[in-house]
Formats: C-alpha cells, structure tokens, sequence
C-alpha cells in the first residue's frame, strides 16, 4: 500500500515528484551554466562535464528501455521500436562521438539533425567540416528526414530515432499520462511550436546571409547567443527534461522543438500516417487520451469514428497499446477511403 | 421547446447533443443523481486502479456543456406527473417539461443471499467506487460473485491492489453465455495465472458478520472468511423509482417503448439501458449511445424506427481481449492459435458463418460483422480470417 501510494505521488505531481522536478531542473542548471559537474566527471575518468552527461543520458534511456520492453513486452511494435531507440542511443548518440573524441577527431551526433542540432546548419560550422559529413547534413536535414516523414510519419524521427523522444519514451514513461489535453494547451501549442520553428528559420536564413555577405552584423551574433540559450539550454533541457514530474514528458517536443515542428508540417502533407479508428467500438473510457505523452485527446477521435493524423502525434503507439477495446492502429497508407469503408 | 433528460449517462447526453446540433433554440435540462457531469462508466475500473483520476473519466471537457448551453442538474427525479408535465426533484424543486427523456441506465442487481452490511459492494456507480476504494485497505480477502464482465472488471481491480480474491461462478465453465467451454477454459486458466481463487460451480449461501462483511457460505457449505463481497451478478434497468411515481409509465422488465422510442405516456421518450425497445433490452455502451442518436430523432418530430444492427462486443479479461460479432452460441469451428494464449471460434449455421469469438488477439468486427451480412460460407471465411485481423504493426499473429 505504501509503494502504491509513493508512486502515485511520484507520478502525479506530489510532494516526491515537484522534489524530483527540482532535482532535474537543479542538475540541468548545474551542468548548462556552472562547471560544478566537471571535477565529478573527472573523478569518474571522464574528461568533461558533457561526457558525464552522455553517460547519464545513455544508461537512463536503457534502464528506463529495459522497463519499458518489459512493461509492453507483448505488444512487438513498442518492442521493436524501443530497442531501435536503445540501439541508436548506444551507437550513434554515444559510442561514435566518444570514438571520435578519444581519436582527436571532431564528434559528430549522427542521429541528430538541423534544425533541432541548429549548429550543424550554420554555414559557418558546417563548411568548414569534411566533406562527407557536408553531404550526410544538407541530405539528411533536407530531403531525408521531410521525406521519410512524409512516408512514414514523423514517428520515424521523434519516437523511433531521436535522443529527446528516447529520454522521454524510456526513463520517462511513468509520466508520460501528465500531459495536458485541454484544448487550451492545444491553442497554445499551435502558436509556441510554429513561433520556434520561425525563429529558427529566420536565424539560419540570417546566419546564411551573413556567410555570403561575409559580414555578420553583431545583433546577429546576440540573436545566435539567445536562441542557443533560451531554446537549447533552457526550453530543451531545463523545462523539457526537468519538468517530467510536472508536465509530462514531451513538453521540448510538443510545444518547441522546430525539427517536431517540421515534422509534424510533412506528417501532415503526407497523408500517409494515420491512426485508424475502429468503428462504433470506442468506449469513450479516456485511457488513449490520458496516455497519450502529446497530450491528443485520442478520445475525441475514437468516440467520434474519426480516423485522423495530428501534426504532433509522434506515433509511440501507446494509445494503441493501452486501448482495451482495441480501436486505435497506427498505419502508414495513402488511401484514407479505404479507412472509411471499413477495409 | 423545453427537454428534460433524467440521467447523465451516454444516452442522455448523446441525446442532449443530437438535439442541441438540430434545434439551437431549445432548453435542454440535464438531471442527474449521481454526478454533475458525464463520466465514462466504462472506466470505473481504470480508477479504481489508479491509472486514471475522476476527472480523466469525463469524455467531455466541462466547457462543452456550457458552450451547447445544456443545463446541467445534479439531483435525483423522485416524481412524474406527466398530466402536469413536471418532474419533481428530491431537492424540492419541480421542472416542467414539454419533452421528457428517461435515460436512467442499469443499477446491479440484488441476491437473495444479501444483507444490508458494510463490506457489501457492486460496481457500478461513482459512488460504488468510493466504496470500493474506501473498503480495500481494510480487506484481507475478498469475495466476488458472478462471473459476468463486470465481476471480472472488480477481480482485476482487487488483484492490482494485491487484495487475494475469491472469484465465485455459478457455471460449471466460464461466462457459458457467450464463450464455449473451451474458451471458457482458456480464460478460467488465464485468471487463475493471475493469483485469482476462480471456483466454478460455485454460489454463495449466506453471508456473515455484524456491522461489516466478515464471511460468506458457499452452497457446498464452505465457510470463506472476508471483509469484501463485491456482488456482480448482472444488471438490470434501473426503473425502482418510476414504480412510486404519480403517473408511472408502462413498465415490464425495462421501460416499454415502441420502436421510435415512444413511452406509454405522452412526450415521455426512454433510451439507453433502462428502455426495453420492441421488448428487447440492449445493456452496452455502443447501444445507449447509437439509441441516444435515434431518439433525438423522434424527440424532434421526426418519424424513426429503431432498428438495431449485427450485435458485437468486446471485452478484456485481465489481459486477454475478447472480440465477438454476430452468434456466439451453436456448432462452430473452433481453434487455438498455437504457442499463445488466443483463439478463434466460428459459429455457423447450414455451412453458413453466423458468428465470430475471438479470443486473445485483436480483429475489425466491421469485416466480421460484414461477412455475417454476406451470408459468407465457413469454408472461405476460415481461409480469409487473416483479413479482419487488427493486430499492431509487427504483431500480426499468425492463424
Ligand atoms: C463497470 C462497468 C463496465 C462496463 N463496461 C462496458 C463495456 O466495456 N462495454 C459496453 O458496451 N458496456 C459496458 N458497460 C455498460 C455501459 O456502461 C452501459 O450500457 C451504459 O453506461 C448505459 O448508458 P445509459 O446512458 O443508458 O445509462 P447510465 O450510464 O447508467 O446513466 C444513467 C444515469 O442516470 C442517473 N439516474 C438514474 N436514476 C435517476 C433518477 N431517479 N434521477 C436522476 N438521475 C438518475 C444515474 O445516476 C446515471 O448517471 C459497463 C458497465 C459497468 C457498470
Ligand atoms: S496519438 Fe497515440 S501514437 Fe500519437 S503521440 Fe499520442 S499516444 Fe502516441
Ligand atoms: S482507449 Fe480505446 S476505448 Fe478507450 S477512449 Fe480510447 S479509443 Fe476509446
């Protein structure tokens, strides 16, 4: 009784989870805007603060990736999908760098694409790197990952690929359910994601200027300084991770992360992703909507009949999952006609 | 125009919308006892296990009912004088109709065996599962009787609270109303695995204690000591209080309504679990709300007959989904599915596919339901079975 009872405190914003809440925040502070964490680091043999943080990060996303593969075990999608997210945590967003690094060698996050790693888009960054690693960029950022998420949905991205979406669908999932449905946070989501995904546009487009010019204005500069600070440090970090306790896990992904942003933009054009929703057998008890780390009011749909594709759906699947009348199937097809007639 | 709908649940709501989207200027009037707003009765057990607060169980925001200016009342109907056309309230207050929609739903049913102690609960209003939850901490075991969906709903909750439970069944197999004796069997062993005491063949004689439920009889004469009876041995309309009224309404098991939803009194109008429709009795979610839909129909002039499609239904069983459309009784071609806990049973009739019952894996009844229609012949329904299979992506389960 008493564990039931801590880990409903923990998990719905009681006194242990605001404590863990401000553990979060408290660390991420720490390591963003102090060197407190370096001599730690050091006495683990590490050579930096970030490299600490690669660990944490990577042994987070397997533990909270072993519970999860546990929890969901007989469902195969969370299965595959959860150890693609483990493997590309491992490889890509940890060994390599590190690999490169103890060669001397520049560390590249392969998994990690503009305009969420805004760096690897500045002209000024990105052409003084080799060659392959200009090619693998511009085609990844550019035709890859809008392609594959006209395809496939942006879940090939932010539920299967990205370190953000790993964190949030492995150490996170126990609170993944705080997201907010109303539609007021809907409304809010609208403007705040589509305002970071502008401002980011709006900074490449002046950082390209400034290269072909070459002159860069110092207001530019600042602009550059400000957006790594606010929306790589504080909204990313800070608020994304360490607000988990309180507002769930996707609040980076949700309402700021511009590549989510763009993503959603290409689900969207698709017309390809959907959920299918199975007809009359909805039950309207709300376990997709209160699961659903996007805060989508699932239900909505489901008790309406209405198949559909929501720009922020990062297609974890869980709706699915935890529907006990088994409604909801996430399906890649472009013939939304079929849906309709019940094929 | 002035409707007054008694109950809050899917039908009466559904019906408040369906009216509200054709006839913006009508006052609509929602009454209800037992909780101000709409809730998912479905998901009581998802709260009671904690995976969902009160409030998740609203399938509305609470806006809504504001912006579609339906009034909303929490009170209890304690009289009908449809002379009159008023409802009276247990408040005190009294409300003239000019249409009046009784949509009270179920209330479970009493055993001969019960007596009037703490400990003794059934589950199936908001304030069941402030029992429930109130009682569960004092409870070194419970006792649940009948096997139905809703009794295997309060065990699952039980057992995710680590309460043991005795799990009493009257059959001598599992749910025989819907499941065949080997289905019944997969799922008896499905809940034993769960740590569940299941008896078959198994009723309760009497019960014991004074204040609160310290034990109950078996029929066999086993005495099992417990603080908790959860008493599911199905539903029935909820029309006790329309026997007291002045000008009751023409009552057999249900409310008697003809097919357009039609009382024996006038502009008094029944749906959802408490109508018996053409004397039939439809106790599911998808049947309150589909007659909620129609009669707004006939609550608006409009002429309708109800017509109820190919039945189906689904449930879980702890983990184990259930699927069935069309018959789920008579001769049928049953088999496992091997290496898991799933099978499929088709039901036929002449060579013909009549019904479907699909244990432990996830189907379309629209492309069962459909096949039925068809008037599809076993043979290739059996080789086409693949076709209604909903399983997630990677998942698909093989036949
Ligand atoms: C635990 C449980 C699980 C279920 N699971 C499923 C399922 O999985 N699938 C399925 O198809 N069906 C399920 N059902 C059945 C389903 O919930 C009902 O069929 C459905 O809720 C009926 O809706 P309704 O609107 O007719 O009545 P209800 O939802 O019962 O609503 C009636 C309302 O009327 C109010 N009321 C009654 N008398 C008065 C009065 N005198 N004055 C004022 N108000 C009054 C009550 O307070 C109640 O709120 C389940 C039922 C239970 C109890
Ligand atoms: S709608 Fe479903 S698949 Fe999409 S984000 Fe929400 S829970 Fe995940
Ligand atoms: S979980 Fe399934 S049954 Fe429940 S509201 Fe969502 S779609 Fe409907």
């Amino acid at each position: 009784m008493i564990r039931d009872r801590l880990y409903h405190d923990l998990t719905n914003r009681g006194i242990t989870g605001w404590i863990v809440a401000a553990l979060l925040v408290w660390f991420y502070i720490a390591l963003y805007f102090t060197e407190n964490l370096t001599p730690v680091a050091q006495t683990f043999g590490l050579s930096s603060k970030w490299d600490l943080y690669g660990v944490l990060y990577t042994v987070a996303v397997v533990t909270g990736g072993i519970a999860v593969i546990r929890k969901y075990g007989h469902n195969r999608y969370q299965v595959v999908r959860t150890s693609v997210v483990m493997f590309v945590q491992i490889v890509f967003a940890f060994s390599i760098p590190m690999m490169l690094k103890a060669l001397h060698q520049p560390e590249y996050y392969l998994s990690y694409f503009w305009p969420l790693k805004f760096d690897y888009m500045n002209p000024e960054y990105l052409f003084n790197q080799p060659w392959p690693f200009v090619v693998y960029t511009l085609a990844a950022s550019l035709v890859i990952v809008p392609l594959l998420g006209a395809l496939l949905g942006k879940r090939w991205y932010c539920s299967w690929v990205c370190g953000c979406g790993g964190l949030a669908n492995t150490m996170g999932e126990p609170w993944r359910h705080l997201s907010d449905k109303s539609s007021a946070a809907w409304k809010f989501e609208k403007v705040s994601i589509y305002s970071v995904l502008g401002v980011s546009l709006l900074l490449t487009s002046l950082l390209f200027y400034s290269w072909f010019t070459k002159s860069k204005a110092p207001e530019v500069v600042q602009f550059q300084t400000w957006y790594g600070l606010i929306v790589g440090s504080i909204l990313s970090g800070a608020v994304g991770t360490g607000l988990y306790p309180l507002g769930g896990t996707r609040v980076w992904c949700r309402f700021f992360c511009p590549m989510a942003a763009l993503l959603g933009i290409t689900q969207k054009a698709g017309k390809r992703f959907h959920i299918r929703v199975k007809e009359d057998m909805c039950i309207s008890c709300g376990l997709c909507s209160k699961y659903c780390e996007m805060g989508i009011d699932v239900r909505a749909y489901a008790q309406r009949n209405e198949s559909f594709t929501r720009a922020s759906c990062v297609g974890c699947g869980i709706c699915s999952e935890v529907c006990p009348r088994g409604v909801l199937r996430l399906e890649n097809q472009s013939e939304l006609v079929q849906i309709r007639s019940g094929r | 125009m002035h409707l007054v709908i008694v109950g809050n649940g899917v039908a009466g709501v559904t019906a408040a919308m369906a009216v509200r989207a054709a006839d913006p200027r009508a006052e609509i009037t929602i009454v209800s006892g037992e909780s101000e707003f709409f809730f998912s009765r479905t998901a009581l057990m998802y709260a009671f296990m904690d995976v969902m607060q009160r409030r998740d169980l609203e399938p509305y925001e609470r806006k809504l009912f504001r912006e579609q200016r339906l009034t909303l009342r929490q009170d209890w109907a304690v009289d009908l004088d449809a002379g009159a056309r008023e409802l009276r309230l247990a408040g005190g207050a009294t409300l003239r109709y000019d249409k009046l929609l009784l949509a009270t739903g179920s209330r479970g049913r009493r055993a001969p065996w019960e007596r009037p102690l703490d400990g003794v609960v059934r589950f199936v209003s908001l304030q069941d599962l402030d029992a429930c939850e109130r009682l569960t901490p004092g409870t070194r075991r419970a006792v649940v009787a009948g096997g139905g969906l809703i009794g295997v709903e309060l065990v699952e909750c039980l057992v995710h609270h680590r309460v043991p439970v005795t799990f009493l069944v009257r059959e001598p197999s599992y749910w025989p109303a819907a499941l065949s004796p080997e289905e019944g069997e997969l799922v008896a062993a499905h809940i034993r695995a769960q740590g569940v005491d299941l008896r078959l063949n198994s009723e309760i004689e009497s019960m014991q204690g004074e204040g609160r439920v310290t034990g109950v009889t078996t029929k066999a004469g086993e005495q099992i000591p417990c603080e908790l009876v959860g008493v599911t041995i199905g539903v029935e309309p909820n029309v006790e209080w329309l026997r007291a009224v002045k000008t009751p309404p023409a009552l057999n098991r249900g409310i008697v309504t003809d097919a357009a939803f039609r009382t024996s009194l006038p502009g008094v109008f029944a749906a959802g679990d408490v109508a018996e429709v053409e004397g039939r009795i439809e106790p599911l979610w998808y049947a309150a709300k589909r007659q909620g839909q129609a009669v707004a129909q006939s609550i608006l002039g409009q002429s309708m007959q109800y017509a109820p499609p190919a039945y189906y239904n689904s449930a879980k069983f702890f983990h184990l989904e259930w699927t069935c459309a069309g018959e789920t009784q008579g001769p049928g071609r049953f088999r496992k599915l091997p290496g898991r806990e799933a099978s499929v049973r088709v039901i036929e009739r002449d060579g013909i596919a009549v019904g479907f019952s699909m244990l432990g894996t996830r189907w379309n009844h629209r492309v069962l339901t459909r096949w039925i229609e068809e008037r599809r012949r076993v043979d290739e329904v059996m080789g086409r079975l693949s076709e209604a299979q909903y399983d997630v992506e990677f998942g698909r389960v093989a036949l």
